[in-house]
């Protein structure tokens, strides 16, 4: 962390000038990169930019799409500037970084972001995949052989575990849990595109739904989706001249716990305090950074690939004390028209899962004033990535 | 069709002791020789006082059950739904907590005595697992 909040020369100085996605859909029927062409040519447009004015592509790890193979297939001949960043959702925030590092440097003038993925047709995430056949796991720095071969499979079945532990230690509910998915389908049900738009949810549904790993339960998990979504970044003083009203990049930071620990996710149940988030970390840095606190956010997109993940989260970034989420939650304030409106399009839970990147088009869109489910004077949005095993954070402001 | 489980890599050049240990019927871990901290996911350089001095000990193999999940949907054939998850933390070592698989719905309740037991996989690794302490 900076002690010096100066140090950051970041804030203000770059935009998010144009948005872009496909549909979200269980199966796209076209290929990753065909969808990350469509989205990145569509942010273009909104920004009333053309593929000759890119130099640079940035990308989360994971993604199978290379920034290399998006320049070919739009045609860009300018690549100077590529990056990948993650682990995962903990990307889409971090390329903001990568972006703003790049434009500030002098090493690019116009990055595309992106994200694209078929995470229902072809990869899915969850574990849900056929597998046969005796496999040997982990090693190579994982330490996955502690975790696989007893059946800890999955990052629902992480969360799972840090979900009880919440529990246990603040007496958090089911119902608490339930109040972040019915305020995200909400949302979702006001949002044209969002793929549970049709598709209302009641508290007793929620809690009749089937039990996967306890005490989450169905609607606990987010959607798993095909689509992709594509931002273009600029500098703020050429983002003004562009076709849209500008969203400034004021503030973007990473963050680990305190209580580090090697590997990837499953580790963080060695954490001695298993809910204590990178987020938390990221937040203290972010809020310097940026310039502004908690109370002086608006909105939030905050990952919810799991309903506690958003819970977890309001703790972690400030917004209500340590176990204080899940009341926080089902005090209504997430809802759209709380004090603290989340996940405005619906999010992973119900928008479409594209690990992050939709929050940041949602952003976009609610600063300009343009969202399905405008939130009526949202003026900053915090959105968060990862949430294990690290952190990462961004606070976008609409230029005055 | 046969079911064959996940067989961990136990030739991992930070972690192959483990289950070389284990299938000798111990329970080891890491701890740093200078300080004498536990490191769990073990790594050869001590993050807490800068030593590389760091060796494996036994443990007693008891230790308190901090969470556990019931697992309800199933998601590899290996795994046949519903089995329980425990975290067990170690009592030589809070520092680091263990992963059991049990069958079914145990009746737990937190913070529990664990004692620890070895599962030889057929024709496979041996993997340190959990179980209520008698
Ligand atoms: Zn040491």
């Amino acid at each position: 962390m900076l002690d010096d909040e100066t140090a950051f020369l970041g804030r203000d100085k770059c935009a998010v000038a144009g948005i872009g996605q496909t549909a979200f859909a269980r199966d796209s029927g076209r290929s990753v990169l065909s969808l990350a062409t469509e989205a990145a040519l569509k942010a273009l447009e909104d920004a009333g930019l053309t593929v000759d004015d890119v130099d640079g592509i940035v990308r989360a790890d994971v993604d199978t799409v290379t920034p290399y193979s998006l320049a070919a297939a739009l045609g860009v001949n300018n690549l100077s500037y590529w990056g990948d960043t993650g682990p995962g959702g903990v990307a889409p925030c971090m390329m903001m970084g990568l972006a703003i590092g790049a434009i500030l440097s002098g090493q690019a003038k116009t990055v595309i972001a992106f994200r694209s993925l078929n995470g229902r047709s072809e990869a899915r995430l969850g574990g849900s995949g056929q597998r046969v056949g005796a496999e040997t796991v982990g090693g190579f720095g994982t330490y996955d052989e502690y975790y696989l071969p007893y059946g800890l499979l999955s990052a629902g079945q992480t969360f799972a575990l840090m979900a009880q532990r919440h529990m246990l230690e603040y007496g958090t509910t089911a119902e608490q849990l339930g109040a972040v998915a019915l305020a995200c389908r909400e949302h979702a049900n006001l949002t044209p595109h969002a793929q549970m738009q049709s598709k209302p949810l009641t508290m007793d549904e929620y809690l009749s739904a089937r039990m996967i790993s306890t005490p989450l339960r169905l609607f606990d998990f987010c959607l798993e989706s095909d689509g992709a979504c594509a931002v273009v970044i600029t500098t703020a003083e050429r983002a003004r001249d562009l076709r849209k009203p500008s969203v400034l990049i004021s503030g973007v930071a990473g963050g680990a716990p305190p209580d580090r620990r090697a590997g990837m996710m499953f580790p963080v149940v060695t954490r001695q305090d298993m809910t204590d988030l990178g987020g938390r970390r990221a937040g203290e840095t972010l809020w310097k950074r940026a310039g502004l606190g908690p109370s002086e956010i608006d909105i939030a997109q905050l990952y919810d690939c799991f309903t506690i993940s958003v819970i977890l989260q309001l703790e972690a970034y400030g917004f209500c004390a340590k176990g204080e989420g899940g009341p926080f939650a089902a005090s209504g304030a997430i809802r759209r028209d709380g004090s603290l409106p989340i996940n405005t399009g619906g999010g992973h839970l119900s928008e479409g899962y594209v690990h992050g990147m939709n929050h940041i088009v949602q952003a976009v869109r609610q600063l300009r004033g343009e969202a399905d489910m405008q939130i009526a004077g949202a003026e900053t949005c915090l959105v968060t990535g990862g949430p294990l095993p690290v952190g990462s954070s961004v606070v976008f402001r609409k230029a005055s | 069709m046969t079911i064959h489980p996940l067989f961990p890599n136990v030739t991992d050049r930070e972690t192959h002791e483990f289950f070389e240990a284990a299938a000798e019927g111990r329970l080891v871990f890491r701890a740093c020789n200078a300080c004498d901290h536990a490191l769990h996911p073990p790594t050869a350089h001590c993050p807490y006082c800068g030593a590389w001095d760091t060796a494996w000990r036994n443990a007693e193999g008891t230790g308190r059950l901090h969470a556990w999940t019931t697992v309800t949907h199933q998601i590899h054939p290996a795994f046949p739904a519903p089995y329980t998850l425990v975290v067990v933390e170690l009592d030589d070592a809070p520092e680091v907590r263990l992963i059991g698989h049990m069958d079914g719905t145990p009746p737990l309740v937190a913070d529990m005595p664990m004692e620890v037991w070895f599962q030889a996989l057929p024709n496979g690794p041996t993997l340190p697992q959990w179980r209520p302490a008698a």
